[in-house]
């Protein structure tokens, strides 16, 4: 490394930013543009960064492969961090090999750790979950290693296992604490928030409560039949069915679950299921139907049978019967239903899987985006939507030193 | 061209609070090196740290028999062994790009790191004097016996070479193991090169082969 290199370098690992800059703001060579990259990453100038780590990657001759794959990992990190996944993942792929073969292992690790949380930026759980299986982080410094629990937790929690989710953070606390990065421990303090605060409300015989993310978890491993409004499904601990595409059935199913082990009116039923304020004969024709395809649908879980006066539900294995709702009963429920999932929806797959146009469902997601409740990343076509974050994106760069000396 | 593996007779370091070695020099007695914020000195017998002396230390390091040479940013300082203090300040040729210093004959060689060069210079004024070009990045200038060698390291390769001082050509070339960079590189006037270990913190000893 040459002098100013070496000035600008240890101002940068200072957090001297401006330092940094001032010593390379006019060179054009390798090392300086890699430096300049960082250092306006840091600034949280994605724009500029990622031309100027494009730029040093390119300007890294043959022989230094280490550096050039460091410019690849920082610039794949800002993209990921920015949200921007049209970034080729398979150039991270070849330098996390690069830095591999050359025995630069915690970058390697890093590199790793960012693909795992794209696959999770993306909805793909399974894969995510794989590609950890394969990081050792006990020996990651902490900084790295508080991102890696965050992805550990949030994996966790997507999959309901909140013990191991809860773990996970403790890990990434003391690991925050020990990097002494403010940013990310308040990402840590955030994602634990969500393990404390009601993440659904249950319903039954007329009453409510809220319920944690824990609480959910023990509920569905209950011998409890849950009518589930957060996912539009219907659960007991052996089997889970389906409603999302199906919303009057749903309808018919959260009204007898509310009641259980009551019954249902007819009238109640059809003013819940079709919005009509009398049922007329049409009306109760029409039940009759829906009623049949809700007792086809449940089948294996409840039996739904006729009284008197209207329908009631009967749990073939559970012996209680509870409503799980959002906390606040809110618009465009279906559309979250879907998205409750983890996954990222497109909002044309979101309109065909609710049988709705595409432009009813793009004005939900319009309005949940404003209520900060989903999100979307990319653009035009391959614009994707979740539901708001859970752990394991953090936003915190942690960016490789890009030079081969260090 | 003769081409040979470097012999690395001892390693040191690394040293605490010095996590990088960017310039080395010898005063005889000790083994100086600079780490960033300041030049350290060890015995090369016990390996042990003997001083060190706070002042920006960024690249290489020469000693003319009274004083410290040492590059920071896209200065050259000038420093009293004895009191550590800065005496005088030259502006550096390559502007900061600079990365390896020796001295030899009343005149600092500097080398250039990426502009692959070795300029040498007036230590007065700074004024260069002529300029030598290398086919590879410098990052360390000695002379010994009349001859001018460098160091080399680009990514996992590096070597000590001895070039023609008139020429540039590479007459003989050490190579160093795979990974195990020369980031300083100072002659002990007998058999003996210092190379400076980059960030693995190390200086290394390396046989000069015998004429």
């Amino acid at each position: 490394m040459d002098s100013m290199i070496t000035a600008a370098a240890r101002a940068l690992a200072t957090g001297d930013v401006l330092g940094a800059l001032k010593r390379v703001a006019l060179r054009e060579d390798a090392p300086a543009l890699a430096l300049r990259g960082i250092a306006m990453a840091q600034l949280g100038d994605f724009d500029r960064a990622k031309p100027l780590l494009r730029r040093a990657a390119r300007g890294f001759g043959a022989k230094e492969a280490v550096a050039r794959a460091r410019c690849v990992v920082a610039e794949a990190e800002i993209a990921l961090v920015s949200r921007d996944l049209g970034w080729p993942a398979k150039a991270l792929d070849v330098a996390r090999e690069t830095l591999e073969a050359h025995g630069d292992r915690i970058n390697a690790a890093h590199a790793r750790t960012l693909q795992v949380r794209r696959l999770l930026l993306i909805g793909h759980l399974d894969e995510a979950e794989h590609a950890l299986a394969g990081l050792d982080a006990t020996t990651f410094p902490p900084a790295w290693k508080a991102a890696h629990e965050l992805v550990v937790a949030g994996i966790a929690m997507r999959r309901l296992r909140i013990g191991i989710a809860r773990a996970a953070l403790g890990r990434a606390e003391r690991a925050a604490r020990l990097a002494s990065i403010p940013a990310l421990t308040a990402e840590v303090d955030s994602a634990s928030l969500i393990l404390n605060t009601p993440a659904a409300r249950l319903i039954a015989r007329g009453e409510e409560r809220p319920l944690l993310l824990a609480d959910v978890e023990t509920l569905f491993a209950s011998k409890t039949l849950v009518v589930d409004a957060c996912r539009y499904v219907v659960r007991d601990a052996r089997g889970v069915v389906s409603l999302a595409t199906r919303p009057v059935l749903f309808a018919l199913a959260r009204a007898l679950g509310e009641a259980w082990p009551d019954d249902v009116s007819r009238d109640t039923l059809v003013a819940r299921a079709f919005r009509a304020k009398h049922a007329d004969e049409s009306h109760r024709a029409r039940l009759r139907v829906e009623i049949g395809r809700l007792r086809k649908a449940l089948r294996p879980l409840a039996d739904v049978s006729a009284t008197k006066q209207g329908f009631k539900l009967a749990p073939r294995r559970a012996r209680d019967m509870m409503v799980l709702a959002r906390p606040v009963d809110e618009e465009h429920g279906t559309v979250l239903a879907f998205l409750a999932d983890g996954e990222s929806w497109s909002s044309s797959a979101l309109a065909l899987a609710l049988g709705a146009s595409q432009r009813t469902v793009q004005r939900a997601l319009d309005e949940l985006a404003t209520d900060g409740k989903v999100q979307s990343y990319g653009r035009a076509r391959a614009r994707r939507w979740m539901t708001q974050p859970l752990p394991g994106y953090t936003t915190t760069l942690l960016l490789p030193g890009p030079l081969p000396s260090d | 061209m003769k081409t040979s593996a470097a012999e690395i007779i001892q390693e040191y370091g690394p040293f605490p609070g010095a996590e990088q070695v960017h310039g080395v020099t010898f005063d005889g007695h000790h083994v100086w090196f600079a780490s960033g914020d300041k030049i350290n000195a060890f015995d090369p017998a016990s390996g042990q740290t003997v001083r060190a002396i706070d002042v920006a230390a960024h690249a290489g390091t020469a000693f003319d028999g009274q004083h410290l040479f040492q590059i920071a940013e896209n200065r050259i300082q000038k420093i009293d062994i004895k009191t550590g203090r800065v005496v005088a300040t030259i502006p550096s040729p390559g502007n900061g790009g600079d990365s390896g210093l020796a001295w030899a004959e009343g005149s600092l060689w500097v080398g250039q790191h990426r502009g692959r060069k070795i300029h040498q210079i007036d230590p007065d004024t700074g004024a260069i004097l002529r300029t030598i070009d290398s086919n590879r990045v410098v990052t360390g200038v000695t002379w010994v016996d009349g001859e001018l060698w460098h160091g080399t390291w680009e990514g996992n390769e590096s070597d000590v070479r001895r070039i023609d001082p008139k020429t540039g050509d590479v007459l003989e070339s050490l190579e160093m193991p795979q990974g195990m960079g020369v980031s300083g590189l100072e002659s002990d006037g007998g058999d003996r090169f210092f190379c400076g270990g980059g960030s693995t913190g190390k200086v290394r000893a390396v046989r000069r082969p015998k004429r």
